[in-house]
């Protein structure tokens, strides 16, 4: 098991944005997180990501507990994401964007840096060389020296993709890695993402774009901070609650 | 003012150009041969020490900090080895840097609750911290010398030498500090200041410790402007309050400023063209006030990369020009 999520919740004021939230997730698997708008997905990265602490439940990390640690702690032990409104480092170029998230492998002493010294410029050349691997994988390679702020849309979330991965994480969380994407970005991405998973990295994703349902092994719906359903897709689409959830209706013919 | 426009890492290789300077230099080498003015060698050596100053407020703002008490911690590093020289007895060449790891370190222990605080809450807290601290300097009695300021620093040259030392000293102290603020903003961790400063978030998501890297801008900012705190103390020999209040931040944050957010060449710029040009109209002293806030303002819409930005923007427009006749004759 690489993340085992106990009980988790979460109220803001008298609000349950999740409540006694239970998820696992093996490593090597990828795996959706669906359901409607407000249901709490972004709030459970969040709270697994350390923005936000919890107020009950425990989350363990590859058998370690992770609950109540600080976001930069949890990218140090192989959780890395992505952001729905996708925060880049807007005046940096896209390849700095990549190399300036190359902080934790390899990493370099505050003086090694300084000092400009041997161990400093190797590790440097090897972020150079990483990153442009990385920017080849998400297929922004010919803008590397385009201010970030500049691309457009599909590629800013990419690059938000490409930033996640110079983490070196062992679980990705992509935040709706999918939204506002034109058809064939989406296929470029769904590529990537898949990619990246058989590098051996576990995905899980929240998006309400139903084609990458297709490709997750397996599925989980919460509705009002609450897992309804989990299972594998086909599952899922066929579960009387969920399609309630969906559509509102409490009989869908 | 599109401040983020500063963030960005490759202004800094523009600025090599040796020969340029090289020649600066030189000028500044030999200029106290043709200045018999000990006034005038007074005032540069002045602007020497608040370049000092201005640059390290330079280097906390690229962690998108904005700290209204950069004075403040230019008084303690005065008042620390203007204090211990008088009243220990120890030697200035001792004093000063001892003066500067001090405010180094108070900058730290500062800059962890600062670390906290974003845009208006940072602000406001720095800015009564650094009324606090003038406040401890009046209330000091005895050992600060309260209102009537410090008096009997020991100086740093024996007390018969002329300016031309103290010119030469706070010149290279200036260069040495320039130089190494220069690196610090150009190497990995002026880039991750600069990634903190454009979002925490995305940040602290790649497992950069934003607090830590905040609190060690303070850090270093607050060394330098520690020292140029003491350099000042030393070669004043009487230093009040006063120099250190709100007002005195308010012209640090002005040099930094008007010279350009977005060049690290700015504050040095904008602090020699403050300093001295009111000297040459010093008869207009009353409106100086005045006269500051409106190039700030006409700064700010005209020129938003400030004097610093001020070749690129020429140099942009007239690029823009060419382009647009290349793609005349393209269609």
């Amino acid at each position: 098991m690489l993340l085992e999520i106990n009980g988790l919740t979460k109220y803001f004021g008298g609000l349950f944005a999740v409540r006694q939230f239970d998820m696992q997730i093996n490593e090597g698997e990828i795996v959706g997180l669906i359901g409607p708008n407000g249901a709490g997905k972004t709030t459970t990265f969040n709270l697994i990501t350390g923005v936000l602490r919890s107020n009950s439940g425990t989350i363990t990390f590859a058998g370690k507990d992770i609950t109540g640690k600080k976001p930069h702690e949890i990218a140090k032990l192989g959780i890395a994401r992505t952001f729905q409104l996708n925060p880049l480092f807007g005046d940096f170029t896209v390849l700095e964007n990549i190399s300036a998230s190359f902080h934790l492998y390899p990493r370099s002493s505050l003086l090694d840096i300084y000092f400009n010294t041997a161990t400093y410029r190797l590790n440097e050349a090897s972020i150079l060389e990483q990153s442009l691997e990385i920017l080849k994988l998400i297929g922004l390679d010919k803008m590397k020296d385009e201010l970030s702020k500049n691309l457009a849309h599909g590629h800013q979330k990419m690059l938000g993709i490409g930033r996640a991965l110079a983490v070196k994480p062992k679980l990705l969380l992509l935040d709706e890695p999918l939204g506002g994407m034109n058809p064939d970005e989406i296929d470029f991405t769904i590529r990537a993402i898949r990619k990246t998973q058989q590098k051996g990295v576990t995905i899980l994703l929240v998006e309400h774009n139903m084609r990458i349902m297709d490709f997750c092994e397996k599925v989980i719906v919460i509705n009002f901070g609450k897992k309804i359903a989990e299972g594998l897709p086909e599952e899922v689409r066929e579960n009387k609650e969920v399609i309630r959830a969906y559509l509102g209706g409490e009989k869908v013919a | 003012m599109d401040m983020s426009e500063s963030l960005s890492t490759r202004d800094g290789k523009k600025l090599t150009k040796p020969a340029f300077y090289a020649g600066l230099m030189i000028i500044l080498s030999l200029l106290p041969l043709f200045i018999s003015q000990g006034y005038m060698l007074h005032i540069l050596t002045l602007t020497f020490i608040y370049i000092i100053a201005a640059v390290s407020l330079r280097t906390i703002t690229i962690s998108g900090q904005f700290p209204l008490a950069h004075a403040a911690f230019m008084g303690m590093g005065a008042y620390l080895s203007g204090m211990a020289s008088k009243w220990l007895g120890w030697s200035p060449w001792l004093t000063i840097p001892l003066a500067a790891l001090m405010t180094a370190g108070i900058g730290m222990l500062i800059g962890y609750p600062f670390a906290r605080l974003r845009a208006l809450y940072y602000a406001m807290v720095s800015l009564f911290f650094g009324i606090g601290v003038t406040q401890a300097i009046y209330a000091g009695g005895i050992w600060t010398g309260g209102y009537g300021g410090l008096i009997g620093i020991s100086p740093l040259l024996p007390p018969t030498t002329s300016k031309v030392p103290y010119y030469y000293l706070s010149l290279g102290l200036a260069m040495v500090s320039i130089i190494a603020l220069y690196r610090f903003e150009f190497c990995r961790i002026g880039t991750t200041l600069k990634a903190v400063a454009q979002s925490h978030l995305a940040a602290s998501s790649v497992g950069i410790n934003e607090a830590w890297y905040r609190i060690l801008a303070m850090g270093v900012g607050c060394f330098f402007v520690g020292l140029a705190g003491a350099a000042y103390a030393h070669y004043n020999l009487v230093i009040s309050g006063t120099s250190f209040n709100f007002m005195a931040t308010l012209w640090l944050v002005m040099y930094v400023l008007i010279g350009g957010i977005g060049h690290f060449a700015g504050p040095i710029i904008g602090t020699f063209i403050l300093i001295l040009i009111p000297e040459f109209f010093r008869d207009l002293k009353t409106y100086s006030p005045f006269i500051y806030a409106g190039t700030l303002i006409i700064v700010v819409y005209l020129m938003p990369q400030g004097l610093a930005g001020l070749p690129q923007m020429v140099r942009s427009w007239f690029t823009e020009h060419r382009k647009d006749k290349r793609t005349v004759h393209a269609a």
